[in-house]
């Protein structure tokens, strides 16, 4: 402070303050991450960017699964064989197993706005082909290309990460996901509508199916223009702006990716998430033609059902999400880990009881909508243990993660529906098998700080030396981990309620967190 | 806010599953071909593997009582019911097609030729020229048809044979305004990608 100047120094120490504090409607974290979530509220820049991603990944799913209710008509205009139909409904996923790892880095290195905008607009070519294609081999192209969308998946999962803290990043998420999800539901209805709404116009079938497809087209072009328009990708401003300024390190992509591929965790939740969110995938895109072809009920029937097993994401997936925060405000890590294993293995044995109730149309329809809610809780409890695996590569994690949920559903219907090999009611209750065997891995997945399923926590880890452990001392030195410390800090109610003040926890920006 | 939701979410789940108890059951079982006599003889105008292009091209279909069947049996014959079916090439690997011995279960026989009265006048075999429909897809076809009663249930029928398929061209439905519109449009996301570029360049470099 300059000599003899004590009033306009403390004026200009409080100016200096207002600028580097920014103020923010809702409660933040030392991070700048909001600790609330206000799910009506547009408040910039934590709610806005909430409803722009979950709205641009709703119609990401819409585009991606507008096929499979038109299939009955689709099937017959370009001649398809059950091969022709098995093999798009595979690459519709298989695109996005690489595109999400793709993603997850681009988020790191460019942040979410740019990342998820740019593979939304460059794959609404895409599905506007849709509209003029002619054979089966051009049917699988536009299904494939298409799917690339669904990487936006991991950018949602990043910017909530981003933008929302510890005690509600789990909620956050779930919502997210979970209502961009919606989309594989919501489209099952939309299509059919559209395409009778179209041909009452005056189209005669064989055309009417191929303007419908402008609709998932339209919405995924303007929902991404508000993204780039409207979007920040960091409470605090843009990444460009961030490492121009200095507070934000630009990492490289060497680092990031060494530092997730060496994380055996992010393997596993990949496995395990595939066969959670690989099979809601796998199941989007057959369950329709399966009443259809099985029950002999109408196209709109059976694509109501198929819908309701969509639609279950808007509130079972936040579910998931809400029951991971809760089970960490009152068991920490732990309860998170418990509460993925135990709804993920009940999806799996609802499924096993869906393939052999095949004799009853009622009973089918009841307990499909039962695996539907379990089976995304359990892609809802993952999210919220994802976003505590790593700091530094939170990203590619997320996109690892991802990506492995399409490996899982492209497995899923190459090995049981594909083709004329099982009857689509066989191949669900294998897939029911394969996903309890697939879900036992989390027992093995341990966090020195907070335990894992079957073992405690090591005496004297810390969460501090976790999130460090990822960069080396000079990287320390320069000050390049801030981000992962103030993580950290703010993470330290994942111990349960030994580990953290009291159930309620939110980290107010003014206390000092760390000493519990 | 925990316990209120759960509340909402099982509510929720109860009112799907009740839905689901009402949704209507599929439809009952009816006449099996396997009981039905061979009784028709029906013949088509196209050759085995012509080609016709759905909406334009025409094939006239005849139908008669089989020579081997009595002079009278044509007598109960009040109606008859004539489909276009897929040939066993047109069935392979495309389970939605399947033939089925019940006959409300048949899947392979989805197009309706005609339905008129049986007996032409004179006595002479009945016929039907028809132009193939604009909603038949591409495949290979053989044409069925039913001699049916007073109430419309299904005594007797005949078929040509689905070895000797002939082949429909299906419409694609593409126009040419939905190729402009699908250009335009892509055109325009790829361009509003590369806008959004620019400018953030611009400010990145002031």
């Amino acid at each position: 402070m300059a000599e003899g100047e004590l009033k306009p120094a403390a004026m200009q120490v409080e100016a200096a303050e207002a600028a580097s504090k920014p103020r923010f409607r809702m409660p933040v974290d030392s991070d700048n991450k909001a600790t609330e979530f206000w799910i009506f509220s547009f408040a910039r820049p934590h709610m806005s960017a909430f409803h722009l991603s979950w709205f641009s990944f709703f119609c990401c799913f819409l585009s991606t699964f507008a096929a499979p209710p038109l299939l009955p008509l689709i099937r017959d205009t370009l001649g398809l064989t059950a091969t022709d139909i098995g093999s798009a409904g595979i690459a519709s996923v298989s695109g996005a197993v690489f595109a999400r790892v793709a993603m997850g880095t681009a988020c790191d290195l460019v942040g979410p706005r740019l990342a998820s905008a740019s593979i939304i607009l460059l794959t609404t070519p895409a599905v506007y082909c849709f509209a003029i294609i002619d054979s089966p081999s051009s049917f699988l192209l536009v299904r494939f290309f298409t799917g690339f969308s669904l990487a936006s998946f991991v950018s949602t999962q990043f910017w909530m990460s981003s933008m929302f803290s510890s005690p509600k990043v789990g909620l956050a998420n779930g919502v997210a996901g979970g209502w961009g999800n919606l989309g594989g539901g919501a489209v099952q209805l939309i299509m059919p509508l559209v395409f009778e709404a179209i041909g009452k116009i005056g189209s005669t079938p064989f055309t009417a199916w191929r303007v419908a497809f402008f609709i998932p087209g339209l919405l995924q072009t303007v929902s991404a223009i508000a993204v780039l328009a409207f979007g920040q990708d960091m409470p605090d401003g843009n990444y460009r702006k961030l490492h121009k300024s200095g507070d934000m390190h630009k990492d490289s992509f060497g680092n990031v990716l060494r530092h997730a591929v060496t994380n055996y965790r992010a393997w596993i939740l990949a496995l395990t998430y595939g066969y959670s969110f690989g099979v809601e995938l796998a199941v989007d895109n057959i369950i329709a033609q399966y009443f259809y072809d099985r029950f002999g009920v109408k196209l709109s029937t059976a694509g109501f059902i198929a819908a309701s097993f969509g639609m279950a994401n808007i509130i079972s997936r936040p579910g998931g999400g809400l029951m991971s925060d809760w089970l960490s405000s009152r068991f920490g890590m732990r309860g998170r880990l418990w509460g993925l294993w135990v709804v993920q293995t009940i999806g799996g044995v609802l499924c096993v009881v869906l393939g052999a109730v095949d004799y009853s149309f009622g009973t089918s329809v009841a307990v499909m909508i039962l695996f539907s809610l379990f089976v995304q809780a359990a892609c809802g409890l993952t999210f919220g243990i994802v976003p505590f695996v790593s700091r530094r590569s939170l990203g590619l994690i997320s996109g690892m993660t991802g990506g492995g949920g399409n490996v899982g559903a492209v497995l899923t219907q190459l090995i049981f529906f594909h083709g004329s090999k099982y009857k689509t009611e066989t191949g669900i209750k294998y897939m029911g098998l394969m996903i309890i065997a697939c879900t036992l891995p989390i027992t093995l997945i341990y966090f020195p700080q907070w335990g894992g399923m079957f073992v405690g926590p090591r005496p004297g880890a810390t969460a501090d030396d976790y999130y460090n452990r990822e960069w080396t001392a000079h990287e320390r030195e320069k000050g390049f981990n801030t981000a992962s410390v103030r993580f950290a800090e703010n993470s330290v109610r994942e111990g349960g309620r030994s580990g953290s003040q009291s159930k309620h926890t939110t980290v107010p920006v003014e206390s000092s967190p760390a000493d519990v | 806010m925990a316990p209120q939701q759960s509340i909402h979410a099982l509510s929720v789940l109860a009112a799907l599953l009740f839905a689901a108890a009402c949704l209507p059951a599929p439809a009952a079982a009816g006449v099996h071909l396997s009981t039905l006599p061979k009784a028709l003889a029906v013949t088509t105008s196209a050759k085995p593997g012509q080609v016709l292009h759905a909406g334009v091209d025409s094939v006239t279909v005849t139908w008669s009582l089989n020579t081997t069947e009595p002079a009278g049996a044509a007598a109960a014959y009040k109606n008859v019911k004539v489909k276009l079916c897929y040939a066993p090439a047109s069935q392979k690997d495309r389970g939605w097609r399947n033939s089925n011995d019940d006959l409300s279960k048949d899947k392979a026989c989805q197009f309706k030729v005609t339905q008129q009265a049986y007996a032409a006048a004179g006595g002479s075999p009945g016929t039907f020229p028809y132009v193939v429909a604009r909603d038949v897809p591409s495949g290979s076809y053989y044409v069925r048809a039913y001699a049916t009663d007073a109430s419309g249930t299904e005594v007797a029928y005949g078929q040509t044979s689905p070895a000797a398929a002939f082949d429909v061209a299906g419409i694609t439905g593409i126009h040419a305004s939905l190729k402009v519109a699908a250009g335009v449009f892509s055109a325009f996301s790829v361009a509003a990608l590369a806008f959004f570029f620019v400018v953030e360049n611009r400010k990145k470099n002031k």
